[in-house]
């Protein structure tokens, strides 16, 4: 393990970057997480297959435009298709969901749309293991390898897209709630959508397109987590999605600045906060310890503020 | 207010003595350096009498991963396995060979082991992975049935928590205390490193050949920089990585499966390209250098297996080819586990008796007879020692790199 002080620079900047990727990762998912419980108050515990849902449609998508055998500037085109592909399925899969398992239930107890959440998530997890034998896909291995770099700092090609492309994804939904009609229809329902329905706002249909902007940003996650870890299963969606909830409700459950703030916090916390915690004398917790203190973050912000980081304000609510 | 905030101090101080107690209780359980061969006591094994009705099957059983990411290693060892019953018959009845899936994992192992003794096996092939083997060990010492294990390697199965050895348990691999110091001597004779990293599977595999490793490779006056774990099913290794660039050394060593190996390789050779890689039994897979590709070139494995050269191999080898269509060496230990299972067949042919019609099987004469084998077998030479070991072998160690796709023999 490493001992206290020798870590250089390019050390903690490495784990920085490493944090900040998982962080864009977990912020993405999470989004999808927040904003439906922003208007639905209710927890889409199916969110973590519908990225899983979206992995797989991109990893289709690419090994049917060749795979491996991809190089040049066929590679961006490719890597793009696959973002729309993963972005449709994610997308299509959600809305169904949304209409088969939770609108039947609306107006119910609080319990039954959860739980309608998790059999549709274990029957989609078990649906994708089914159709794989449960084994791991490999990505193919298209994207440059290499690293941007000046002096101890250094961030390779694959961790800039992938954090780039989730800060643009969630600048642009951020713009979508704040700036559009759609935007403003989505924020009058979750203050209230009794009184939303009454000035002329489709309730049914905001709400579709709430879980419709959620699945795509799950979509790019999707194939964002492909490409840097290049190894996807059934399964996949388990942990990330119990990952982002909890970034979701670090940050406060139903702000959206909450969820990426939450996301980041989590993602640096499991990297950057075990390595900080392990330059304490006698400290020596390895790569097993990351959802230890994942969890124990969460019990310790949720003793100190419950409501998470950033406290609900309507005005951030979506 | 006050009161509130007194609460929740409280409730942190609380929280705060509880992790540390885990912390406490976690760092406590690794100091079992227990090596040395010393006496061996038993505890009460269940052995009872089995009966057989005429006209039917003679069950033995098999457990190992049979769907998910170690199918590849599970598959090909019950096929040997069946291979081995294929066609045998003991006084008229025939040999069923009953598969469960134990997915590698410690619940898998432990629920394999209670359908397998419901069924009414006589005995069983596996479990295949130790961390099953050590989760199922006291169900099978309690009904009385000896398992063979053709591929669990690990030490804790022969050097069980509980102090006393497990009378029906015996293996024809080879313990991770012999494959741990041949792969440290090499590391540090052949390869010449001077330090290494350890990335480690937190199962009992994992964790065993990870000690076994490390403390031969100290022993050799190398030096361990840092050592850390994964759960299986992890893909981000990324954290790994950058410690192990920070930490510069010469040998990065893998203790855990193909599984999570193929993403490691993939992420560690994205920016170290050059740093060696070894690994043990559980890497040794086809399935690595096909889903690692470019990225496994130049990793360097290691078998607890002897050298093959008896004729009894290439004969079992060819018919393996034959009747299934797997490469003899895509997978290890299929010879291992045809002897397994040769071993069982020839034990209960001897102790099974006829009363009125049925077949009688005597569990503990059949441990018995087992644990007498001398075989020369399709895997070499085999004898089991008072632990079960197999004390067979002269060359229990082969050594592998992976070069255009593909494993070259190393010559030692």
């Amino acid at each position: 393990m490493p001992v206290a002080l020798t870590l250089s620079v390019s050390f903690w900047s490495d784990q920085f970057v490493n944090g900040l990727t998982t962080g864009s990762l977990y912020a993405l998912i999470a989004l999808g997480y927040t904003m439906v419980y922003g208007v639905l108050k209710m927890i889409n515990f199916a969110h973590g297959e519908v990225f899983m849902l979206g992995s797989f449609a991109g990893y289709g998508a690419l090994v049917a435009m060749g795979g491996n055998d991809l190089s040049g500037p066929a590679v961006a085109l490719a890597i793009l298709g696959a973002i729309i592909v993963a972005m449709s399925a994610s997308v299509s899969a959600s809305v169904v969901i949304e209409r088969l398992a939770y609108r039947p239930l609306r107006g119910a107890p609080r319990l039954a749309p959860l739980i309608s959440a998790i059999g549709v998530s274990i029957f989609l997890q078990y649906l994708v293991l089914e159709q794989t034998s449960a084994r791991a896909k490999f990505y193919p291995d298209i994207f440059p390898r290499g690293a941007l770099g000046a002096g101890p700092f250094e961030i390779t090609y694959i961790q800039l897209f992938l954090i780039a492309s989730s800060v643009a994804m969630m600048a642009l939904l951020y713009a979508i709630i704040q700036r559009t009609r759609l935007g403003r229809a989505i924020r009058a329902v979750a203050e209230n959508p009794t009184n939303a329905s009454l000035m002329g706002v489709d309730v049914n249909r905001t709400i579709v397109f709430v879980f419709i902007l959620g699945a795509a940003m799950a979509g790019v996650a999707g194939v964002l987590y492909g490409l840097f870890f290049q190894t996807i299963r059934g399964s996949m969606g388990f942990i990330p999605g119990i990952k982002a909830f909890t970034a979701a409700v670090l940050g406060g459950i139903g702000s959206i600045p909450g969820a990426m703030a939450g996301g980041y916090v989590l993602g640096l916390a499991e990297t950057v906060g075990r390595e900080l915690l392990n330059e304490l004398p006698g400290v020596n917790l390895g790569n097993q310890w990351r959802d230890v203190i994942a969890f124990t973050l969460l019990v310790t912000i949720l003793i100190f503020r419950p409501t998470g980081i950033f406290a609900q304000r309507s005005t951030t609510r979506a | 207010m006050n009161g509130r905030q007194g609460r929740s101090r409280l409730a942190w101080l609380l929280l705060a003595a509880s992790f540390a107690m885990v912390l406490a209780a976690a760092c406590g359980g690794d100091d079992d350096d227990d090596t040395g061969g010393g006496d061996v006591t038993y505890g009460k094994a269940g052995f009872k009498t089995i009966e057989i009705a005429s006209g039917q099957p003679i069950k033995i059983g098999y457990s190992g991963p049979l769907s998910g990411d170690l199918k590849g290693i599970g598959e090909p060892i019950l096929k040997a396995v069946e291979l081995a019953a294929k066609g045998k018959t003991i006084k008229g009845h025939t040999i069923q060979v009953i598969g469960k899936d134990d997915l590698c994992s410690a619940d898998g192992g432990a629920s394999a082991a209670t359908q397998l003794l419901q069924e009414g096996v006589v005995a069983v092939v596996g479990p295949v992975c130790s961390g099953a083997v050590v989760a199922a060990q006291p169900q099978y010492e309690q009904a009385g049935i000896t398992h063979v294990s053709p591929s669990s390697t690990a030490h804790k199965p022969t050097y069980p928590d509980r102090g006393q050895v497990f009378q029906t348990f015996l293996r024809t691999t080879y313990s991770d205390d012999i494959q741990g110091p041949a792969q440290a001597k090499f590391a540090r004779e052949t390869l010449g490193a001077k330090t290494a990293y350890v990335v480690y599977d937190t199962d009992a595999y994992g964790t065993g050949l990870r000690d076994a490793f490390t403390r031969a490779f100290e022993k050799e006056g190398g030096k361990i920089l840092g050592s850390e774990g994964y759960e299986k099913k992890q893909t981000d290794f990324k954290a790994i990585v950058t410690n192990i660039k920070n930490a510069k050394p010469d040998l990065v060593y893998f203790s855990g499966f193909y599984s999570e190996a193929t993403p490691f390789i993939k992420q560690l050779r994205a920016e170290l390209k050059d740093v060696k890689f070894l690994a043990g039994d559980g890497v040794k897979n086809d399935e690595f250098i096909k889903g690692a590709g470019a990225d496994a070139e130049g990793a360097y494995l290691s078998l607890p297996s002897p050298v093959y050269t008896g004729e009894a191999y290439k004969t079992f080898g060819d018919l393996f080819e034959k009747e299934t269509g797997i490469k003899r060496d895509a997978s290890p230990f299929v010879a291992e586990a045809y002897d397994a299972a040769s071993i069982i067949i020839r034990a209960i042919e001897k102790v099974a008796t006829e009363k009125d019609g049925k077949l009688v099987i005597d569990l503990k004469k059949l441990n018995e007879e087992i644990r007498k084998t001398e075989l020369d077998g399709a895997s070499g030479k085999i004898k089991f020692d008072a632990r079960g070991e197999n004390a067979g072998g002269e060359t229990p160690v082969s050594l592998f790199q992976v070069k255009n796709g593909a494993f070259e023999q190393l010559k030692q």
